[in-house]
């Protein structure tokens, strides 16, 4: 079971007194498509540049493949990073020459044809003055290039339009279908997600809320709606309940109706909009 | 990686080259049009004795005209290692940490160790043949005024002492590796560039305030109290004074020296047989002798190159460190 393409155990990272992320334990299945969502800070860029060696954690351990990341990148993971780092003043074509000079194993062909797919990319463009979505695309086609078996993305599709993110999601899974890299993906977007992805990593608060597969973790929750005023009684966890004047909504975790209430299975947007409103509510309380 | 380097840094170098030329193609014009003037006030032969043994107004003429000149080119030789400090080294790291794309490197199959080695080479030795270039050409103009242009300060003078020998090589890998360091470590380019110039002028003079008692000075002895012991402006002198008939340093031979009384019917005053008297026995001095240039180039430049040294592991640590 060591052999899980990521695996976390007891992770742990501090920036002096602030808790990134404190006891992440999770596996991702090989093959697997996992979304990695959670509220802004919630330490989904903090996870991801940990399992690509980015940064060492503060406690705890991260194995991929069953070898412990230690301050480099494994060489089976790819991982493109939010901000899009790219060398501006390069061309497009000298982009690429260096992503094959600074990988032992690397494909020309992968990444040309990620340049191509959608409008394709001017090669003899300079980086800086690509648009932002084009720039998306020769990230993730040096991302790509390296041919990684766990594919680590970042907000892939923040500064895309809709059909570009469409798109570029097609680019990706397009990969994963041809080669079956795991995946694990964080976004804000989540109709997109729910397209694409077979797991979900809940964080919050540098925590591990929920993870999973999708399917199981939607059948283990519950949206019950009932009227206000009447007491929500339940063995399984409220995570989240609102009110209005005539009705009360809530997101049960674990099995049981309350009496009185109608349930239903809750679809992907709303079970992490539950957790997101639930994680506000909770913070704003401690203030 | 090193053709990475090479592409990240090529405006840099194309100044760099850029600035070289421009530099060496002045300081040739210059040196020409000096030789011209040498021959044409007859001076040739001038320039190997000194102006002491051509006393004559084309010898000051010549100086008037060419002295200052050559002084601001050896002035532009000791810039050089700190504007390569500043304008490549400081931005070597910083500009990649400012940017974010040192993470695009870490990213890929490339070892941090690497990357940082091959960077610190590409930009480092065009840098350096730059620096020693452009000091060789300034120094071929320097040896045609010979003993009329500022070499006949010494050895040791300042402008000259630090422009020569491996000095510029040894202060351009010290200011390039504390950029680098700054860079490293405050990872914004404007302030390791302000650092670097700042803590490069201090630890410039401190060494150089300090570099003379790194050899052994040679004492010399002039049995003639009213003369000093060394009379050229060859040797670096350390320490002079007096000694009494012991041969034993006088530590304050002012109260001895005040022979205004002693004057004779002609209000001639026998300094020397005065100075006698109240016990001034000799005149000594310390000094280091001009062939001793060489070993104190090479003690100094050692000191630059184990500070340079230190900013190397300094920069490996701050690297590795980052996330």
């Amino acid at each position: 079971m060591n052999t899980s393409p990521v695996r976390a155990e007891n992770l742990a990272k501090h920036f002096g007194r602030t808790k990134a992320l404190d006891g992440c334990s999770f596996s991702l299945p090989e093959g697997s498509v996992t979304g990695l969502v959670g509220p802004n800070g919630a330490g989904k860029s903090t996870l991801l540049s940990l399992i690509a060696g980015l940064a060492k954690p503060t406690t705890g351990e991260i194995t991929v493949h069953g070898t412990a990341v230690r301050g480099r990148m494994h060489p089976d993971v790819s991982l493109l990073t939010q901000k899009r780092p790219l060398y501006d003043q390069f061309t497009v074509r000298e982009l690429m020459r260096a992503g094959a000079a600074m990988n032992d194993r690397w494909s020309a062909g992968r990444a040309d044809e990620v340049l191509d797919l959608l409008a394709g990319v001017d090669k003899d463009a300079k980086v800086r003055t690509l648009s932002a979505g084009a720039r998306t695309q020769v990230a993730i086609a040096l991302t790509l290039g390296r041919l990684p078996k766990v594919l680590l993305l970042d907000e892939p599709l923040s500064d895309l339009d809709p059909l570009a993110r469409d798109e570029t999601l097609r680019i990706v899974m397009t990969d994963v279908a041809e080669r079956g890299t795991t995946v694990l993906l964080s976004s804000h977007l989540l109709t997109d997600l729910g397209d694409v992805c077979d797991h979900l990593l809940l964080l919050d608060e540098g925590r591990v809320q929920v993870a999973g597969e999708i399917e199981e973790v939607l059948d283990d929750h519950q949206v019950v709606v009932g009227p206000a005023g009447l007491d929500l009684e339940t063995d399984g966890v409220v995570v989240d309940s609102s009110h209005t004047s005539r009705q009360t909504t809530a997101l049960v975790r674990g099995s049981g109706a309350p009496e009185g209430f109608q349930t239903e299975r809750p679809d992907l947007e709303a079970l992490v909009m539950g957790y997101l409103r639930a994680s506000r509510t909770r913070r704003y309380a401690r203030q | 990686m090193t053709w990475i380097v090479w592409r990240q840094q090529r405006p840099v170098f194309i100044t760099l080259v850029a600035g070289l030329a421009v530099a060496v193609v002045a300081v040739l014009v210059l040196r020409a049009s000096m030789s011209a003037d040498l021959v044409a006030r007859n001076l040739v032969d001038c320039a190997a004795k000194g102006l002491e043994a051509c006393m004559g107004p084309a010898a000051t003429e010549f100086q008037t005209a060419w002295f200052d000149k050559m002084h601001i080119a050896l002035a532009t030789v000791l810039a050089a290692p700190v504007l390569i400090g500043v304008f490549v080294g400081a931005p070597l790291f910083a500009r990649e940490f400012e940017q974010g794309t040192h993470a695009l490197a870490f990213t890929q199959s490339v070892s941090r160790t690497r990357w940082m080695a091959t960077k610190f080479l590409v930009a480092a030795l065009p840098a350096l043949v730059v620096v020693v270039v452009y000091q060789l050409v300034v120094h071929s103009w320097l040896d045609v005024a010979g003993q009329l242009g500022p070499l006949s300060t010494g050895e040791f003078y300042f402008t000259v002492f630090d422009s020569r020998g491996v000095s510029p090589v040894a202060y351009t890998l010290f200011a390039y590796t504390l950029g680098m360091f700054a860079g490293a470590l405050f990872k914004r380019t404007l302030v390791a560039m302000t650092l670097t110039l700042g803590l490069f002028v201090v630890v410039r003079v401190v060494v150089g305030g300090v570099r003379e008692s790194l050899i052994t000075p040679t004492r010399l002895i002039s049995g003639d109290v009213a003369e000093p012991a060394v009379a050229d402006r060859g040797p670096l002198v350390v320490r002079s004074g007096y000694l009494d008939a012991k041969g034993n340093v006088i530590a304050d031979p002012a109260p001895m020296m005040n022979c205004g009384s002693k004057a004779d019917a002609q209000g001639v005053v026998d300094t020397a047989a005065c100075y006698r008297e109240n016990g001034l026995a000799q005149r000594y001095a310390d000094v280091i002798p001009t062939d001793q240039a060489t070993t104190l180039h090479l003690l100094e430049g050692s000191i630059f190159a184990g500070l340079a040294v230190l900013f190397v592991l300094g920069s490996v640590w701050a690297v590795r460190r980052q996330v």
